[in-house]
């Protein structure tokens, strides 16, 4: 090959790649579409896959126009997805609650930190799940439960996230507000957060997809609403439409939050450009 | 003059697995109000030490450090520093920068609008006022850092180096400039540097110093009326004057250098 086309070829792969990233929100929602296609295509043909183990798109939409419209298993949809979202957040919160003030006095205490770790080390690979059972004892099968399995799934990004992010701020910069005379209090708002932000950002969204997940896992296994129980009824009164309708809410849902955030850290914190192109 | 700082037995030592390091034998200092003096020294003379400590962000291991001949205490803003790397605070814009300071010390709001705007002016950086500091090349965020320091009027200013992490043409550019606000302003000053023509340019007295372990080897006063003050660096550097004192100073360094 010579060395021109073999510049033009890497040209054209350039300018390919390139396509798909000036315009991701097609390119994704090109896939997304093929992926529907393929599967109406294999719901239509007769015989290949029976309604009962895959039904067709329509059949889901149509489930979803009902579920909407009327309770099952005592709740809309939207009464199913209400309330797992208020158990999620009360989790989340609690665990930034907890985490982000922890994790900045893990980072700037280290007797404090040599007190604690050991005890974190060992908890944090307890799964949620494993929770599930005592929380049961403890609390009931109450909401209380199930925002403490989120808690339980959410707490470790934020505190540990939080910590890492604070204790890599440049210490050349907590030196320069000492000259500039602030004290702990000032420097900590101004200085060390502010810098450490993007980090504590990436661990709520780990925070936040982990709870989430935690929480479609406790209310299969104990509960009477929310999304979880909604799909396990699905199994129990046999109809995978249910079940499928169930599922898409749970992951739209899910990227939805991650999408919130995302905004919301873009606004936060304008001085970080980088954060801002996903695709560059 | 008086001295404005005094440096008197200063000195370090850190302790380490294995027993003690002396960086730092006993140093006496003294920097008058409106001098510029700096440090020069081979690397690992312990002139940063000398630096930070004089900042007040290291405790000497003996010694004192006074200002207007009172103990100086903790770090804070009568002693502003400004670092190689900048340390500019990178979630702030340049007029928050210069203003942090000020703000910390509840200045009231229209002086510190004025104090800004006079820093942005004399260090030419009016146009960046709104900008981040990642949105600038290094030569504007140690104008920033000058500025930011300068802005709570300090007592006196430490430069640590400052222009050591920028590039050859910058450096130039700004040892002029800092040399012409300090012919016009005469801040109180104490810099480390190992660049010896930096330190003749720029200041009214050179302290040399030796290492193993590091202490004050020799100061020598570069007159104010020398014939190549207010010259552009490369114009004074031709000056049989001012490579003099260049070549004095650089045998004494030399001598370090070659010694160890």
């Amino acid at each position: 090959m010579s060395g021109a086309s073999a510049t033009l070829a890497a040209g054209a792969r350039r300018s390919g790649a390139s396509a798909a990233a000036r315009r991701p929100a097609a390119y994704g929602a090109a896939a997304l579409l093929g992926l529907l296609a393929l599967w109406g295509i294999a719901t239509a043909i007769p015989g290949f896959v029976p309604p009962r183990v895959l039904p067709s798109p329509l059949d889901v939409v149509l489930r979803f126009g009902s579920l909407i419209a009327e309770p099952f298993s005592g709740a809309t949809l939207f009464g199913h997805a209400l309330v797992s979202l208020q158990r999620w957040s009360l989790g989340v919160l609690a665990a930034i609650g907890l985490g982000l003030p922890l994790g900045v006095a893990l980072a700037w205490l280290p007797p404090l930190r040599a007190i604690v770790t050991p005890a974190f080390e060992l908890l944090r690979y307890i799964p949620p799940f494993a929770w599930v059972p005592i929380a049961v004892l403890w609390f009931g099968a109450t909401t209380t439960t199930q925002a403490a399995i989120v808690f339980i799934a959410a707490f470790p990004a934020c505190i540990i996230n939080t910590q890492l992010a604070v204790s890599e701020v440049d210490s050349i910069l907590v030196r320069a507000a000492r000259t500039l005379g602030a004290g702990a209090a000032t420097t900590l708002r101004r200085v060390v957060l502010p810098v450490a932000a993007p980090t504590v950002f990436t661990g709520l969204r780990i925070a936040f997809g982990n709870g989430w997940m935690a929480l479609v896992g406790a209310e299969l296994i104990v509960g009477k609403q929310g999304l979880g129980f909604l799909i396990s009824q699905g199994q129990i009164n046999d109809s995978a439409a249910t079940i499928l309708v169930g599922m898409t809410t749970i992951g739209v849902l899910g990227a939805l939050i991650d999408l919130v955030l995302q905004r919301v850290q873009r606004l936060a914190l304008p001085w970080k450009p980088s954060i801002v192109k996903p695709f560059e | 003059m008086s001295a404005k700082m005094e440096l008197r037995g200063v000195s370090k030592t850190f302790q380490a697995r294995g027993g003690e390091t002396r960086a730092l034998e006993p140093c006496d200092l003294k920097v008058a109000s409106g001098e510029f003096v700096t440090v020069v020294g081979p690397s690992g003379c312990g002139k940063s030490t000398l630096m930070m400590i004089a900042a007040g962000l290291e405790a000497p291991s003996s010694g004192e450090i006074l200002v207007d001949g009172r103990p100086a205490g903790p770090a804070g803003p009568r002693r502003t520093v400004v670092f190689q790397r900048f340390a500019l605070f990178p979630s702030e814009t340049v007029a928050q920068n210069i203003a942090f300071g000020l703000r910390v010390a509840h200045v009231e709001r229209a002086e510190i609008e004025r104090r800004v705007a006079e820093q942005l002016r004399l260090m030419g950086l009016a146009r960046f006022a709104g900008a981040y500091p990642h949105e600038l090349s290094g030569g504007m965020q140690q104008r920033v850092a000058i500025a930011r320091a300068l802005a709570v009027q300090p007592d006196i200013l430490l430069m640590d180096e400052p222009f050591g992490a920028l590039d050859a043409q910058t450096r130039t550019v700004l040892q002029e400039e800092v040399s012409r606000l300090q012919r016009e302003l005469h801040y109180t000053v104490l810099f480390i540097t190992h660049s010896v023509e930096e330190a003749v340019y720029l200041s009214d007295r050179v302290v040399v110093m030796s290492r193993g372990p590091g202490r004050i080897k020799r100061e020598i006063a570069v007159p104010r009326d020398a014939d190549w003050r207010g010259l552009e660096i490369e114009e004074a550097g031709n000056r049989a004057s001012f490579l003099h004192t260049k070549r004095e100073i650089w045998e004494l360094i030399r001598d370090e250098i070659v010694r160890h």
